[in-house]
């Protein structure tokens, strides 16, 4: 499937995939569609960057294909590798006079041998994929620069078999949480969004998107609640997936109203760490109060 | 046509007014601007404004600066580009309404001057133990110099990262096959996989509020000289509220260095909350990890106006998300038997793996010793 052409058709098709995106979002995705170029985003924890490259590849029908980046990823867990086990006992498997036939030798190297790893199976899927590339913050600077020349040029040389090259290049989207500066170089060569926390109105809406079975009177005090909890000064201030997850559990323990006794029985959905807790404890009552 | 150049030309005048404000904007980013208005409609200033802002900024803390350009060169009648928006159809008053920008404050700039020194040759030895509160400016032009000799070399810990070498746990089947290959597919020597080792993170915060003035420029020159040594260096600077400086100290010039970090703090020679500062630092960039494993120098007197309570669970937060935490008290001096006396030194000494002096430069030299070592 296409992706529409136009601001107000992209947001309509992510709404359908289940996912809310403001109008600056939305036009980041559809300049980062149109012109073929990776897009950045970066924003507090839990409010949906990678949710958004997998909504794109589910409503226009590509494959998703993931890099979750961490400390230490090499181009082997990147790119590709060749299965060498398997190259051995092919050497070992064949008699003398057929290691002498030179065709055994180039299937060594084929494609049976070489193992596909995430940026390379995206260059080849070429349009047909949405490459996510998972919290790049994550990997060493090493990566980073290499990654600069997959994204600049979309093509990766494999010395033994050549350069492969993606016709149309896939749709890239790359988040970060900025536990580290990324690079210049790196933010040149991608288009750039900072994803905030949504206004209420917005976040009531996302949670019902997300969460159809929820009562409305209890999203809407559970965001209230959330929005509170943002206001004073946590440590790790809750995203929008803490407040659908607060939501879900309190639905599933079918509580229909945020009284400080549900609150307090499920704040761990919200709040994830103890000086937060004791803090929130404090002002349950003003949390929960309603509007 | 004719429209289209005129088009154009707005846009590379905006690009220019950026590049007016401090926003890095190369021609690229105004060519993928251009290109990027293509599917949109370059009449609606709200495709202009996000369409600028994703394809001109790179970074969150350009947002408010761009925020501010946009709207003096788009919405101000008296702006560039009003009599182009003149012939438009939407009404500049109609867009300002839909368009939602952050109120942008804008940054109080204390200037701050920083001394020109002349050149001077001098007794190497003596200057080493002097005080730099009792320093001339002659002096301390060549304690400069001496002071851009000292290398700081953080510990190091070993990396996720591995490269092939003689000994280590897995073996380095691609190496192995690849040398085999020379000799006919027979493997010769086996190798293996070793872990990398690199240069834990340094972060370094000073105290540059009035008690601690006569120590705070050179302990800026000390960071300066930390940054350009080691790749991994963090800066910030605190009186009253906590600056991050690194990106200020990257330019290559001393002198200019210095100046721009001196502009972007706004409270120098001002009272101190080392709790509230070391409080956010720990909130805003140490849970984001930027800390993690890291060393940690505090340089400061620890005279504290805040709650001691604060600084308290800020200390311990830090030493647990860090690796180390060394504070340097230039109080100390020379004192081996130095206890702290302000409330917040010695509700802060828990937490702290390391106390220096840091008054002069031998006990820099001392601080740059130990570093390495400190695992």
């Amino acid at each position: 499937m296409e992706y529409p052409r136009t601001v107000s058709g992209l947001t309509e098709s992510l709404r359908q995939g289940g996912y809310l995106a403001d109008r600056g979002l939305a036009t980041a995705l559809l300049v980062s569609l149109s012109l073929h170029r990776p897009v950045l985003l970066e924003g507090e924890v839990g409010v949906g960057k990678t949710e958004v490259a997998k909504v794109l590849a589910a409503m226009f029908g590509r494959r998703l294909i993931r890099l979750q980046c961490y400390e230490g990823i090499d181009t082997n867990q990147a790119l590709y590798e060749w299965d060498y086990a398997r190259q051995m006992l092919q050497i070992r498997a064949l008699s003398e006079r057929q290691a002498a036939d030179e065709q055994a030798v180039d299937r060594l190297f084929g494609p049976k041998f070489l193992l596909e790893r995430p940026l390379l199976e995206a260059v080849r899927a070429g349009d047909q994929a949405v490459l996510l590339i998972d919290e790049i913050d994550r990997a060493d600077d090493e990566f980073e620069a290499f990654l600069l020349e997959v994204l600049s040029d979309f093509q990766i040389s494999v010395p033994e078999i050549g350069t492969i090259r993606a016709d149309s290049p896939p749709a890239v989207v790359l988040t970060s949480n900025r536990t580290r500066e990324l690079h210049d170089a790196l933010r040149r060569r991608c288009l750039y969004h900072w994803i905030g926390y949504p206004a209420a109105e917005r976040e009531v809406e996302i949670v019902l998107l997300r969460e159809p079975g929820a009562a409305e009177q209890l999203t809407r005090k559970v965001v209230s609640a959330v929005h509170k909890l943002r206001q004073l000064d946590l440590t790790k201030p809750p995203g929008v997936a803490e407040t659908i997850d607060w939501v879900r559990t309190l639905e599933f323990l079918g509580e229909t109203e945020l009284t400080p006794q549900s609150a307090q029985d499920t704040l761990g959905a919200v709040i994830k760490d103890r000086d937060d807790l004791d803090l929130v404890r404090e002002n349950l009552a003003e949390i929960t109060s309603g509007a | 046509m004719p429209e289209r150049t005129a088009f154009a030309a707005v846009m590379v005048d905006f690009a220019h007014a950026l590049r007016a404000a401090g926003l890095a904007v190369g021609t690229g980013d105004v060519l993928t601007y251009c290109s990027a208005m293509a599917p949109l409609d370059p009449t609606d200033l709200v495709d202009l404004y996000w369409a600028g802002q994703t394809t001109l900024v790179s970074r969150r803390d350009d947002i408010p600066a761009y925020d501010l350009v946009f709207r003096k060169f788009f919405l101000d009648a008296a702006g560039p580009a009003a009599e182009l928006l003149m012939l438009k159809a939407t009404a500049a008053a109609e867009a300002e309404a839909a368009l939602v920008m952050p109120a942008t404050e804008p940054g109080a700039q204390a200037e701050e001057e920083q001394p020109l020194l002349g050149w001077m040759a001098s007794d190497v030895d003596a200057l080493k133990h002097r005080s730099f509160a009792s320093c001339t400016p002659a002096e301390l032009a060549a304690l400069r110099k001496i002071m851009a000799r000292i290398r700081l070399m953080p510990p190091r810990r070993r990396t996720r990262r591995t490269r092939t070498g003689p000994s280590g746990r897995v073996p380095d089947l691609r190496k192995v096959f690849r040398n085999s290959m020379r000799v006919h597919g027979e493997p010769t020597e086996l190798l293996f996989r070793e872990r990398k080792v690199r240069l834990r993170p340094l972060i370094l915060i000073l105290d540059i509020s009035g008690s601690m003035a006569d120590y705070s420029r050179h302990l800026l020159q000390f960071a300066y000289s930390a940054k350009q040594a080691a790749a991994k260096v963090e800066v910030f600077c605190f009186g009253t509220r906590l600056t991050r400086i690194t990106r200020a100290l990257e330019h290559r010039r001393l002198d200019v260095a210095l100046e721009q970090a001196a502009q972007a703090v706004v409270d120098w020679d001002g009272g101190t909350r080392i709790g509230g500062c070391l409080d956010s630092f720990v909130r805003r960039w140490g849970r984001g990890g930027l800390c993690r494993g890291g060393v940690v120098v505090i340089c400061s007197d620890g005279l504290d106006r805040g709650d001691p309570q604060v600084l308290a669970e800020a200390m311990e937060r830090l030493a647990r998300l860090s690796h180390r935490v060394v504070w340097l008290n230039p109080h100390k001096g020379n004192n081996p038997d130095f206890r702290p006396s302000t409330l917040g030194m010695m509700v802060a000494a828990p937490h702290i793996d390391l106390l220096l002096s840091g008054h002069d430069l031998a006990s820099l030299e001392q601080l740059a010793e130990m570093l390495p070592v400190l695992n």
